[in-house]
């Protein structure tokens, strides 16, 4: 052989013996997970919520027969849209996109929905006047070593007295809890997980119709409204569902979204028990009262945010991001408060307590000015029971403990069942959707 | 801006004349790694509004310059850096997604020739520090959120073992085709799954096992014993 030849052929070999790996490699690394994977079970989900409706949608990707039951009478789950009231549409429900960095994010890119960044200004009701800053640095429930204690002792601990009560109220609140239960560890835990960005966006028509026009209405056939599930039997191979009316229906694998008051409360009777660790961890995920009251006035008398009232913590202009521009004040109430102001009894009872505070505020110019109300109390939907999840002061892996499958046939998904720092958000319902699709796909798989 | 420049020069020419043999290579370079393949599939598994799949991250470019010092034993040492380039595409309507991917390595060489027994082959084994770094371009832009860019960060350690062989071109001129295998045990990189999949453990760990294998030509300056 000369050394041409030689060349050549060492050459040759070499370039084969690489591509030809390499090209085995490729081909057994796929692109996407479960391509290979069919499966002729019936999937039921329980709750028409984000979650729900994504777990759906993924299922449809996947050719797999399912079907939702919604105990409401319409499907959305704290996504909500009022029209009428205003010249714009109102989100009744949630609201904000809380961070571009999320599967939702590329939803709104890809669906060219059109969102604004919410930067308004923020003023305080301080010492009862309206101030533009506040004497005290209030952001101290980030960092490192925090105690697993409320907000409420860990502000007056580091000199936030009773003046900074309803500031706190309403940071706790943010995160849908009342200051006295919010766990500073906990949800600084949470935070640290959180990737999807600090901003917060608004929609020009809702979240509601994001999620409508891109997510639900490819599933809403296989929605059944009015049907309440009270019992699901997992006890054999097919596991059996019955609503309150005794209709029953059967299924291979159930996903439950529903929202965590409604496990916690025991509406749902699972049979066998669920494990008592599972039921433990349930009673250890906080959930709060949580309400909106939309406010409209013939003037716009009212700043953009304003934040420490004792009736509302967190009043907003909710027309920031819109198109048009009725004078809607948001009163957005979480916790204690919203459990005062349900307990007032009717919505003429709570638009007259916000009033009252908004003229303390403006000086008379709210009741001047007030044309009419719509109140949403999430805390008195029977179907949800409250806000959105948060952290409990030594709530420890509760999230996850909660959120596992059960026997491969109970999956459990919704925003108090996020365990990578994205509950109390729509997207973090969404990533439980296709997490526990993809975990039921991984078990059928096996 | 002129004194770097001429900086840079005598840097060269002083590490040229300790040098026993000057490489410049370039390769394709096929990338493994457990960890970022699952969050892309994850990615797409998740997102049925995309048609179009996102590719993973597994073919790119390499290249890398290495000096060899001069001694009198078959086995010599040096000194290597690399930097290797990845992308992946997808096209959607009104969305393109891309995942770029670099690695610099630094390292040091233990370079094998035996000119009587091997006949022009050689092999090195090279010892590397690694960084990355995954950048999420959306439409063609960086994609920025809270006003900082889509990006992670990785830090790790590399081995690679490669063989070549020789061609003369022209007096101390050489070209050689190689093939080499390097393996990353471990690189710490941990918002890789923010930026594949804008979440956080929940598929992927926060650091991955990288294999690659390249396939190559390396240009050679090499100074013989006598010069």
């Amino acid at each position: 052989m000369d050394r041409r030849h030689f060349i050549k052929q060492s050459t040759l070999l070499s370039i084969g013996g690489l591509l030809i790996p390499s090209s085995l490699l490729s081909a057994c690394r796929k692109e996407t997970l479960f391509e290979d994977v069919t499966y002729d079970g019936k999937v039921i989900i329980i709750g028409a919520g984000a979650a729900g409706l994504y777990a759906a949608y993924m299922l449809k990707s996947k050719g797999i027969d399912f079907q939702i039951l919604e105990a409401s009478s319409t499907y959305g789950g704290r996504l909500g849209k009022l029209t009428g009231f205003a010249n714009f549409p109102i989100d009744t429900g949630a609201q904000w996109l809380h961070g571009k960095n999320s599967i939702l994010g590329d939803l709104i890119k890809k669906s060219k929905t059109k969102i604004t960044l919410d930067d308004s200004e923020t003023r305080y009701w301080f010492n009862n006047q309206l101030v533009n800053s506040l004497p005290q640095e209030t952001h101290i429930f980030e960092g490192d070593n925090l105690p697993d204690i409320s907000y409420e002792d860990y502000a007056l601990q580091n000199g936030l007295g009773n003046e900074y009560k309803y500031i706190v109220e309403n940071i706790a609140g943010d995160q849908g809890a009342a200051a006295s239960r919010l766990s500073v560890y906990g949800n600084n835990k949470d935070e640290e997980n959180w990737v999807a960005g600090d901003d917060d966006f608004k929609f020009e028509e809702t979240f509601f119709d994001l999620i409508d026009t891109q997510i639900a209405n490819q599933v809403k056939d296989n929605i059944l409204l009015n049907t309440v599930v009270s019992k699901i039997d997992y006890s054999q191979s097919t596991i059996l569902i019955t609503d309150s009316n005794n209709n029953t229906f059967n299924a291979d694998k159930v996903i439950i979204t529903v929202p965590i008051p409604i496990l916690k409360s025991a509406d749902i009777q699972f049979t066998p028990a669920l494990p008592d660790e599972k039921t433990a961890a349930f009673a250890k995920i906080g959930m709060d009262a949580g309400m909106k009251v939309f406010l409209k006035f013939s003037n716009k008398f009212f700043d953009q945010n304003i934040i420490g009232g004792s009736v509302c913590a967190a009043y907003a202009d909710d027309r920031i991001g819109k198109a048009q521009n009725d004078n809607i004040l948001l009163a957005f109430i979480m916790g204690e408060q919203a459990e005062y102001l349900t307990s007032l009894g009717s919505d003429v009872a709570i638009t007259n307590a916000l009033i009252q505070e908004l003229d303390i505020m403006y000086n008379g110019q709210a009741s001047a000015s007030f044309i009419a109300s719509h109140v949403e109390n999430w805390t008195t939907n029977p179907y949800i029971k409250g806000a959105y999840s948060y952290s409990t002061i030594g709530m420890g892996d509760a999230r996850k403990i909660a959120s596992q499958a059960l026997s491969e046939k109970l999956y459990f998904a919704g925003e108090a069942m996020n365990t990578n720092g994205h509950h109390q958000t729509v997207h973090g319902a969404v990533e439980t959707g296709y997490r526990e699709v993809i975990n039921m796909l991984t078990d059928i798989k096996k | 801006m002129k004194s770097i420049v001429l900086s840079i020069i005598l840097l060269l020419h002083l590490g040229f004349a300790i040098a026993q043999e000057f490489k410049i290579d370039a390769s394709y370079e096929y990338l493994y790694s457990g960890q970022w393949d699952k969050a892309i599939q994850t990615y797409n598994v998740s997102r049925p509004f995309l048609k179009e799949k996102q590719p993973l991250l597994m073919n790119g470019l390499n290249t890398s310059i290495s000096y060899v010092f001069e001694n009198e034993k078959h086995v010599k040492h040096g000194i290597n850096v690399s930097y290797a380039y990845f992308r992946s595409s997808a096209e959607n309507e009104n969305f393109n997604n891309m995942l770029k991917l670099h690695f610099i390595n630094i390292g040091y060489i233990l370079h094998y020739e035996n000119a009587e027994k091997s006949k022009g082959l050689y092999a090195d084994l090279i010892i590397s520090a690694t960084s990355s770094g995954l950048f999420r371009h959306i439409n063609g832009n960086p994609f920025e959120y809270d006003e900082t860019t889509s990006r992670a960060f990785g830090i790790g350690g590399d081995i690679c073992l490669k063989a070549g062989y020789y061609l003369t071109l022209k007096n101390n001129f050489y070209l050689s085709p190689f093939i080499s295998i390097a393996y990353t045990p471990y690189l710490y990189s941990p918002n890789s799954e923010a930026v594949i999949n804008q979440t956080k453990e929940l598929t992927s760990k926060n650091w991955t096992g990288i294999l690659t294998t390249q396939i190559g030509l390396t240009f050679h300056l090499k100074r013989q014993q006598n010069d």
